[in-house]
């Protein structure tokens, strides 16, 4: 099951728990459910965090598809009957394996077609800490017949059915366009870290194999494979399905994929962006120096503004520099702009024109310098923090504060002096405010369901790889379709593999004739 | 179904003409030009769907010639084989009449990739297809040059920009008119041959250049965009001058399996089957390569080459140092030639000659012809419509090497699909389209027509995602019903004996369903199978037949009253029991690709005036490439999710609009479908 729904799939990954839009519908033919492995039933039931990522008093989960009765009466212990449709039952929700209470709260039924997927519906309102959440997604996970939403896929399968008006679809458009660039910037920063690298590495090492395994189909006999080649997989296929397995089995959570908003600070160098880093964070977290290209990693630090988790990172200035060091710094730099949140583009406005209209002019350049070319566009991920503005003559400081704020085209402005504190307080509401937009914006990175999303599709993925041992010896076409599952859901984290990517393995290690 | 003998040559004979003047019209529904795999198969196929088709051919007895390998299927190739047979085309039978030497590839890997494959007796290959061909009702073949194509304004009422009324010969005649053509010209398109350092213009050794006729209304007066491919082959050795001793022997199965589901057995007897022989390269082949390569001017042509090796040459530069397989492959019953397949080259004569003898089994070998390259002109295949209509062309379509491809497989797969919608286009029925769900020739098709290609596009089965579910055993079930009920391309007595055979499955299916025992009465009545006795639950015979050393044979002889009736089908049981879980858990993807491919993409939207939010970038893509289907633009490089929702939901929204007139469309259809199915196949 190769080249799987590429891009049409790719619009229902966005995130699900945004969207609110009424409507009730029902249309299993079209959602994005594939190759379950054995275990699964075939009518899949999906769960999601329906509310957003971020410091908040209630959450709701939200469940759909056939199995969503037997998930309330297993997690709300209701035994006999359901509780009546669309009214609200308080009541213990408990993990239907170990029987732990888990919390304390609400929980919803709609039958079908009465619903908003127009599927029998639960909803479970419970508390909003991280670890109930979590909690409660893991429990639903271990419901026969239940699986992680796709994102998108509630909305997908109320769209399908047709109950959204003309207007809600031009704005499900919109709404997906902004959500997948939400989800591009989360994927950049996963697939940069640590987890990342691993997933990545998984891939590759899959793709050779299955790329083996169809050679030996299509070309061996007419070429010359020999069977060793399949030996060989036979041991990679082990050994990767034994790392998966105890990658699976190691409860280390968390570390590896960064929470909050990501806020970076950019610029030019010697733009006082250390010092603003310092400045925020009041204790000198960075080395500031009147020196150019003083900083050249990128400095993080964790923060707490208005009781949002934001990580802040100070970038190196951006400039072309013979230094080796010092542009590895720069590389780094441009690589946190594009993954980040919200941008805090730094400038010094001591070089600023006097006239207003060449000012815009100048500082739209530099923006452009700074940003990555797709975001230019979104000055709602960006600040403009002008800063030394003790070097300014009073008059053009006044005028600049009156008149900047008010330009359409350039991101909020706001003008501060990082050596004397001056309008450190006004940006601290400024950012503060940007700060609560994202956190309460649930497209921001949601690790818990991220990390519910990886393990299931790992899961799947063990699952596929153990169908590949099982017809190793017997058939090898079920045994491929094994490594095909398993290289399908782990695409799922690291992008799909088209059959023209195998293709072009198998041309490459062996010699294929006409 | 298979006779020894021929149809009667001198009734066919009437319905041939080599001169236009002696045609009995001047008119035609359909015309085909071109008489190779694409070809055969599109005026046949024309004809069998109700069209009055003339096929045009350069020389009437090269119709059906195997122009390069004497072989026919493989693995993947033997798959469209299949379809093209389950769709009542010609290969497959015609490789069951000429076929010396079959096996099955891949006996070992699963019934899923089985290969059906033989190795050919050249002339009785063609002899078939001509005499099948002359014998079509509706069919008639001329002899001739193609000069040009007439084109005239579009009908208004339909998308294009441009109409094909049918063709011009070349010695100057009345033209000949019809609502369809389809060109099937091979490499002829403004072909070159090549050979050392000298190259001559044509598509075959021995045979005329086609005129730049074509090839210059393709490109100047449609606008087409065309690419330019290579291709080539060995060169044929003298059978008595080779050392056959020191090659390694390679026997066909001992019973051979026909292609056509119509065949129980093959015209070649098991046991007059000729073998085929497996020889190894050397470095002294190497070394030849490297001091010819100055003389070799097909191999410097172009760098950006295909990315699999098509000649020794390329083996030999990008694999070094390695053994490369030679297989010595019969050409026929009496033919003295021999096929050194993995051989192709196209260095000069005397250096062919010094290479062939590097090789031990062949160092005394003579040559009968050289190999050669050929170069040739291909229509990118993403102007056509999954129909294989040009889409800016009303009634003109393509098939085979034109489009890109390679092999004659994959040409006579196209070739039945693009003359079954050119018959439908004449006679005023919608196109119908294959999906990649439901067959290999849909996934060709979906290849070409969306991704469009870069090299010689070749079957793998490594293409198809459903690819258990695409099998080799079950094409007829596939394709023979859809092909007599909706496309009308398949003859009533192909029809009743899939249908006899699918009610014979499912009752066999049923039988072995319903048969319910406890583990422990199971291994009381099959003590060999080793089940273990952990397990006290209840099993079906389906379930049993799955163990991997149970046949149905095994299972009917222990209950003969409920299942020796189905014995005729216990290889197709066997492996119906097996896949049934994997194709049940397929199902639903299908489902999903089906619906998607189902919403189809008016032609003549015009994208930059759409009104809906998208951005500059999609728009030109989609003008571009003018996806057929909603599924086809998905998989478009470049689209994005937001454009998606728009554009369904702009298919659902102008959909509902067209719905009442469709319906009067398919009830036409249906008309003919009934019609056509009375008439004589």
């Amino acid at each position: 099951m190769l080249p799987l729904p590429s891009i049409y799939r790719g619009i229902w990954r966005v995130a699900v728990h945004t969207i609110r839009t009424r409507g009730s519908p029902h249309s299993r033919h079209l959602c994005t459910h594939n190759g379950a492995p054995a275990g699964l039933v075939d009518a899949d039931t999906i769960f999601a965090l329906s509310s957003g990522h971020g410091r908040c008093g209630v959450a709701v989960v939200r469940v759909s598809g056939p199995a969503s009765a037997t998930a309330l009466r297993c997690m709300a212990g209701l035994t006999r009957s359901l509780p009546s449709p669309r009214t609200a039952l308080l009541r213990s929700i408990t993990d239907p394996q170990s029987k732990e209470v888990l919390d304390r709260g609400l929980v919803l039924w709609f039958p079908g077609p009465h619903s908003f997927t127009g599927e029998d519906s639960v909803e479970f309102h419970i508390h909003g800490g991280p670890a109930v959440i979590t909690a409660v997604l893991q429990a639903l996970g271990s419901v026969p017949g239940m699986r992680p939403a796709e994102a998108g896929e509630f909305t997908r399968r109320a769209f399908q059915a047709g109950k959204l008006g003309l207007t809600e679809v031009e704005g499900l458009g919109d709404l997906i366009h902004a959500e997948t660039e939400a989800q591009r910037r989360q994927a950049l920063r996963q697939m940069s870290g640590e987890l990342g690298r691993l997933y990545q590495d998984w891939t590759h090492k899959l793709k050779r194999c299955l790329a083996h395994v169809e050679a030996f189909i299509d070309f061996s006999e007419d070429e010359l494979i020999e069977d060793g080649v399949l030996n060989q997989v036979d041991r990679s296929l082990y050994d990767l399905q034994t790392e998966m397995e105890r990658h699976l089995k190691d409860e280390r959570r968390g570390e590896r994929l960064r929470s909050g908003v990501q806020v970076v600070i950019a610029g030019a160098t010697n733009a006082g962006k250390s010092s603003l880093l310092n400045a925020l964070c009041q204790r000198p977290a960075a080395i500031v120096s009147p020196i150019a290209g003083t900083t050249r990693d990128v400095v993080e630090t964790a923060l707490d503004i208005g009781g949002f988790p934001v990580l802040l990172s100070d970038t190196a200035g951006l400039r072309d520099s013979p230094d080796l060091v010092e542009r590895e710094g720069v590389r780094r730099a441009r690589e946190r702009v594009e993954q980040a949140d919200l941008t805090l583009v730094v400038v010094d406005c001591a070089p600023l024109p006097f006239d207003t209209q060449q000012a815009v002019a100048f500082l739209q350049e530099h923006l452009r310098s700074v940003l990555p070319s797709q975001e230019q566009h979104h000055t709602d991920r960006c600040l403009l923090v002008l800063n030394k503005t003790d070097l300014l003559p009073e008059e053009q400081r006044q005028t600049l504060d009156g008149e900047l704020r008010w330009i359409s085209g350039l991101p909020p402005v706001c003008l501060l002096s990082c050596h004397t504190n001056e309008g450190l307080h006004d940006f601290l509401t400024v950012l503060h405010s940007s700060v609560k937009t994202l956190c309460g914006d649930p497209l921001s990175s949601a690790p818990t369901l991220t990390q519910a999303r990886h393990r299931a599709h790992l899961q799947q993925c063990v699952a596929a790889l153990a169908q590949y041992q099982q017809y190793r010896d017997t058939d090898l076409a079920l045994a491929a379709e094994g490594v095909r599952l398993a290289l399908t859901s782990l695409g799922r984290i690291t992008g799909r593999v088209g059959a023209e990517e195998i293709l072009d393995i198998i041309f490459k290690d062996f010699c294929i004739g006409k | 179904m298979l006779t020894t003998k021929l149809p009667p040559l001198q009734r066919c004979l009437l319905l041939v003409s080599r001169r236009a003047s002696h045609l009995a019209r001047q008119q035609y529904d359909v015309i085909v030009v071109g008489g190779g795999h694409a070809g055969t198969e599109a005026a046949a196929a024309a004809a069998r769907v109700g069209a009055e088709t003339l096929l045009v051919t350069q020389k009437i007895h090269t119709i059906g010639a195997l122009s390069c390998n004497p072989s026919l299927g493989g693995v993947g190739k033997g798959q469209l084989v299949k379809e093209v047979d389950a769709l009542d085309g010609l290969c497959g039978r015609a490789g069951d009449w000429a076929g010396i030497h079959f096996s099955i590839l891949n006996r070992r890997k699963g019934p899923a990739v089985w290969g059906p494959r033989a190795q050919l007796d050249r002339q009785r290959y063609r002899q078939f297809i001509q005499s099948e061909l002359l014998s079509t009702p509706r069919l008639t073949v001329l002899e001739g040059s193609v000069e040009e194509l007439l084109i005239t304004e579009p009908d208004p009422e339909k998308p294009g920009h441009h109409r094909v009324t049918g063709i011009h010969l070349a010695n100057g005649s009345h033209p000949i008119s019809a609502s369809s053509v389809v060109l099937t010209t091979g490499t002829f398109l403004s072909g070159s041959l090549f050979m050392g350092q000298t190259t001559s213009p044509g598509g075959r050794i021995g045979d005329a250049p086609s005129s730049a006729g074509i090839s210059h209304t393709l490109r100047e007066r449609l606008g087409l965009r065309i690419g330019r491919l290579r291709t080539g082959t060995p060169p044929r050795i003298v059978k008595k001058s080779v050392d056959f001793s020191q090659a390694e022997l390679h026997l066909p199965d001992s019973q051979p399996t026909p292609f056509s589901f119509l065949n129980t057995r093959t015209c070649c007897k098991p046991e007059e089957q000729l073998p085929c022989h497996l020889t190894l390269t050397t470095e002294g082949v190497e070394r030849v390569v490297q001091e010819s390569l100055h003389l070799n001017c097909h191999i410097h042509q172009d760098t950006k080459g295909p990315r699999y090796c098509p000649s020794i040459e390329s083996r030999v530069l990008r694999f070094p140092g390695r053994k490369h397989q030679v297989w010595l492959e019969p050409e026929g019953v009496n033919s003295e030639l021999v096929y050194p397949q993995g051989l192709s080259m196209t260095m000069p004569p005397d250096m062919q000659l010094r290479l062939i003898r590097e090789i031990p089994a062949l160092h005394q070998a003579e040559i009968h012809t050289p190999g050669y390259g050929v170069q040739y002109d291909f229509v990118c295949p993403t102007q056509l419509s999954p129909a294989l209509q040009v889409k800016s062309a009303q009634g003109l379509f393509l098939a085979g090497q034109i489009n890109g491809t390679t092999g004659y497989e994959e040409a006579a797969a196209q070739g039945l699909w693009a003359g079954v919608n050119a018959a439908r286009w004449a006679l005023h029925m919608p196109s119908v389209a294959l999906s990649r769900t439901e067959s290999y020739i849909g996934v060709l098709i979906d290849d070409l027509v969306s991704r469009g290609v870069t090299e010689p596009y070749r079957m793998f089965t490594s293409r198809a995602e459903f690819r258990t579910s695409l099998r080799p055993d079950n094409a007829d079930l596939r394709l023979t019903l859809k092909g007599f009920e909706e496309v009308g391309c398949v003859s009533s007595i192909r029809y009743q004996e899939a249908v006899r055979v699918r009610d014979t499955l499912h009752e066999g299916l049923a039988a072995l369903q319903a048969l319910v025992l406890s583990t422990p009465t199971w291994r009381k009545k099959l003590p060999d199978m080793g089940m273990s006795e952990a397990k006290s639950t209840v099993l079906t015979g389906m379930d049993v037949l799955q163990y991997k050393d149970m046949s149905f044979e095994m299972l009917a002889s222990v209950f003969p009253e409920s299942l020796s009736h189905y014995m005729e089908f216990s290889q197709r049981l066997k492996i119906e029991a097996v896949y049934r879980p994997h194709c049940d858990r397929q199902k639903k993807e299908i489902e999903r690709i089906q619906k998607e491919e189902n919403m189809s993409l008016p032609q003549d939207i015009d994208y930059f005036s759409l009104p809906v939010s998208l951005s500059q970038e999609v728009r030109e893509i989609l003008d571009r490439v003018r996806p057929s289907t909603l599924g086809a633009a998905t998989r478009l490089q470049g689209m994005t999710p937001a454009a998606i929702v728009h554009l369904l939901n702009y298919v659902r929204h102008s959909g509902q609009k067209d719905r009442t007139h469709s319906n009067q469309k398919e009830e036409t259809e249906e008309e003919l479908c009934a019609q056509n199915a009375s008439l004589p196949q």
